[in-house]
């Protein structure tokens, strides 16, 4: 009986702990696909294989097993290796105009037409 | 031998530039102009030396002349012989070649096909064209040149990049380059129209050919470009945002608002100083594209050669160009009839502006996203990476007003339409189309704000595009064009709504479930080809009813060392089965990643199709 419940409690850990292994890796997928790999030409911490790809990797791993989220895992990688790390250039001083240069570019266009064109 | 051959020929079409462009000057300053048969002879003359210069190049490259330093830096004597050729156009040196020799080709065509012309015109765009042509003679004979002597001679190469070595890479840059040079035709013959005070319609009918052509190249040049990424970069991917990919995009998004704003000024004689300002613009995109691709400040995988002051040369001589272009531009402005007639709102005519207006808006966000990130490390330091999620933040929620502004926009009539009209018919289709979206997005079961609205969109455009079929008011190339359009924005979120995507590492032997299928990887072997290695997998994808294997390749290519994943695509007309595999460093492990792409196909044939809708435009009118 007692090994009984001992191999059903294993059973159960291993596979809780796969289960939870494959939506962590989901995760970690998805968060990779929005770093730059810093060693690689235009290519995704995902998308590598290279050694810092990995390792990579395995950090976000960690830090998800520790119980960051996304957001404290994308602030620690910014303070680590800088903006230049992620494709998803947060909004402050430096890029609000990336941001809002073609939406006023748009607003303007429009102004330009609806002048231009009679209503009635 | 084939250095001095190719040299010297650069040199006397350098000698003919220079003729034509004081030739031109002394015509433009009779009042009597006839382009004589003397500049025709130059322009002929000039064209035959380009060409003998590029074919020496390509001897070179055939024969493995490695007295050449271009040959030697780039090429191996046991490549095969199509790499060799396409080698020739592989490289910084020999694709700045290509460019000179469609330049010279191109003005060539133009003078022919221009006869009925006016002479000044015609003369003022020779005169342009001509400071393009001596500009990029004068940079690749002095930061540039191919035809470089080397001594003593080496044995041996140093080889081509491999992952260059593909038939869809090989022809790619020709196909594109057939479209960036093709624009400068439009920049020289809008600036030669507003001087000479002919911006109208003759003007429109005569640049519209030139402007399909480039379009047509460009689309398919970019849809070559994507093909070779989606199956060589073994990320499974078609579009990546990346810099140097964008650069590409920028001139499309202009020309095909040029496209649209010609056929305006075709019919209804309105938009002159648009279409030149668009004109002006198309070709400076075109041409910022090679500076930024050659200089090397951007980071990308493209940037296969790169030296500081080639990029500093083109830099001022696109300045040059650019300051030239807007100073002629204000100068001869008031030339332009103004006769601007009132448009309606509810027109072709404002259907037209609400198309350029999404194409500015789309062609910015390109651009600021590519470039911002090169100014702001200038202004204060800051390295920012602007990736795919700042594309489609921007891009997805304009996406979908613009896709029914292009289903209701070519119904309408010129001058005015009735309101009423677009109600009744489109309406049922509109909510069919919100009737199939929740559907199928039920049954997928995705839930994401932005799909619903994108999706009924897209699939109205799409049902529209179909119908617009049996109306006989439209031509028929534009209703193939749009109907692509609409089939390829449907297949690419189709494609991305439904790809599945698995990643583990695997030894022989090993099995792995993913959804219903079984993925077992069976065996490998090793292959000896010419110049590589290669490392076969063969994989074993089986479901309940049947099965499929693919072999995915791992290269070592040895002129230069470089590994390359090869990976193995089975396409349907549902899905592509795609598979690709890498070594890891773990004894015996292999890191395989198998995707299901469901329509990747349709993104190409709706490109093709696309494409297809421009080339029936320019047979029909001169057939």
């Amino acid at each position: 009986m007692k090994i009984k419940i001992l191999v059903l409690t294993i059973f159960y850990l291993i596979s809780s702990f796969n289960l939870s292994y494959a939506a962590n890796s989901e995760k970690v997928d998805q968060i990779s696909k929005n770093l730059r790999c810093l060693i690689c030409q235009g290519q995704s911490v995902y998308d590598s294989q290279s050694d810092f790809a990995l390792s990579m990797k395995i950090l976000i791993q960690n830090k998800i097993d520790e119980g960051k989220n996304d957001e404290q895992i994308y602030d620690f990688l910014k303070n680590k290796y800088g903006e230049w790390i992620v494709y998803d250039p947060e909004i402050n001083k430096n890029t609000v105009l990336l941001w809002v240069l073609p939406l006023i570019l748009f607003v303007f266009g429009g102004i330009l037409i609806f002048r231009k064109v009679s209503i009635k | 031998m084939l250095n001095q051959i190719g040299n010297y020929s650069l040199y006397i079409a350098l000698l003919s530039s220079i003729l034509i462009i004081i030739q031109s000057s002394i015509l433009l300053n009779r009042n009597n102009i006839n382009v004589s048969g003397r500049i025709f002879s130059l322009i002929s003359i000039q064209s035959l030396m380009v060409i003998i210069s590029f074919i020496a190049l390509i001897i070179a490259f055939i024969i493995s002349d490695f007295s050449n330093e271009t040959v030697y830096t780039n090429s191996h004597t046991s490549k095969p012989l199509f790499y060799k050729i396409s080698g020739t156009w592989g490289n910084h040196e020999g694709s700045l070649l290509l460019w000179l020799l469609v330049l010279s080709i191109f003005l060539l065509i133009f003078t022919i096909t221009s006869k009925n012309l006016s002479n000044k015109y015609r003369i003022l765009t020779l005169f342009f064209q001509e400071i393009i042509i001596l500009g990029f003679l004068l940079f690749i004979l002095f930061t540039s040149n191919p035809f470089m002597s080397l001594f003593p001679i080496p044995k041996e190469g140093t080889g081509l990049n491999p992952i260059l070595q593909d038939p869809a890479l090989a022809i790619h840059p020709p196909i594109l380059y057939l479209g960036y040079v093709g624009t400068s035709i439009i920049f020289s013959s809008s600036l030669a129209a507003l001087i000479s005070g002919s911006v109208n319609k003759t003007w429109a009918k005569h640049i519209k050919d030139w402007v399909l052509v480039s379009w047509i190249f460009l689309s398919i040049g970019i849809l070559l470009g994507s093909i070779w990424a989606y199956y060589e970069l073994g990320w499974g991917g078609f579009w990546f945002w990346d810099p140097v990919e964008n650069v590409s995009l920028m001139p499309w998004f202009c020309l095909t608002a040029l496209f649209h704003t010609i056929l305006i000024l075709e019919k209804r004689e309105m938009f002159h100083s648009w279409a030149v300002i668009l004109s002006i613009a198309t070709f400076s995109l075109s041409m910022s594209g090679t500076f930024l691709v050659r200089s090397g400040i951007l980071n990308s995988i493209h940037t296969f050669a790169n030296d500081p002051s080639r990029g500093v040369f083109i830099l001022c001589f696109l300045f040059i160009l650019i300051t030239l272009s807007i100073f002629i531009y204000f100068f001869y402005q008031n030339k332009i009839k103004n006769n601007f007639t009132k448009t309606y709102i509810v027109s072709k005519e404002t259907a037209v502006l609400v198309n350029n207006l999404f194409m500015m808006f789309f062609l910015s966000v390109v651009l600021i996203g590519t470039v911002y990130p090169i100014f702001l490390e200038v202004v204060n330091n800051d390295k920012i990476s602007v990736g795919p999620p700042f594309y489609h933040k921007l891009i997805v929620p304009f996406l979908i007003p613009f896709l029914i502004f292009m289903a209701i926009g070519p119904n309408l009539n010129w001058i005015k339409d009735k309101i009423n009209k677009i109600n009744l018919q489109q309406i049922l289709f509109f909510i069919l189309s919100i009737i199939i979206s929740f559907i199928f997005l039920k049954r997928v079961g995705i839930s994401y704000l932005f799909s619903l609205p994108l999706f009924i969109a897209s699939i109205f455009l799409f049902l529209i595009t179909i119908k617009d079929f049996s109306v006989k008011k439209t031509n028929l190339s534009q209703k193939i064009s749009h109907f692509g359009f609409s089939l390829f924005i449907l297949s690419v979120l189709v494609n991305g709504v439904l790809a599945k995507e698995y990643s583990s590492n695997m030894k022989v032997g090993d099995e792995r479930k993913f959804l219903n299928k079984t993925i077992k990887f069976e065996s490998l072997k090793v292959n000896e080809s010419k110049n590589y290695q290669s490392l076969e997998a063969n994989f074993k994808i089986s479901d309940k009813n049947n099965s499929i294997n693919l072999k995915p390749e791992v290269r070592v290519y040895d002129q230069p060392q470089t590994i390359t994943s090869e990976a193995d695509i089975k396409s349907t007309l549902y899905s592509d089965n795609f598979l690709v595999f890498n070594i890891l460093k773990n004894d015996g492990f292999y890191n395989v990643r198998y995707q299901i792409k469901p329509f990747m196909i349709w993104i190409w044939i709706s490109i093709i199709l696309i494409s297809f809708g421009g080339i029936l435009s320019i047979v029909k009118k001169n057939g």
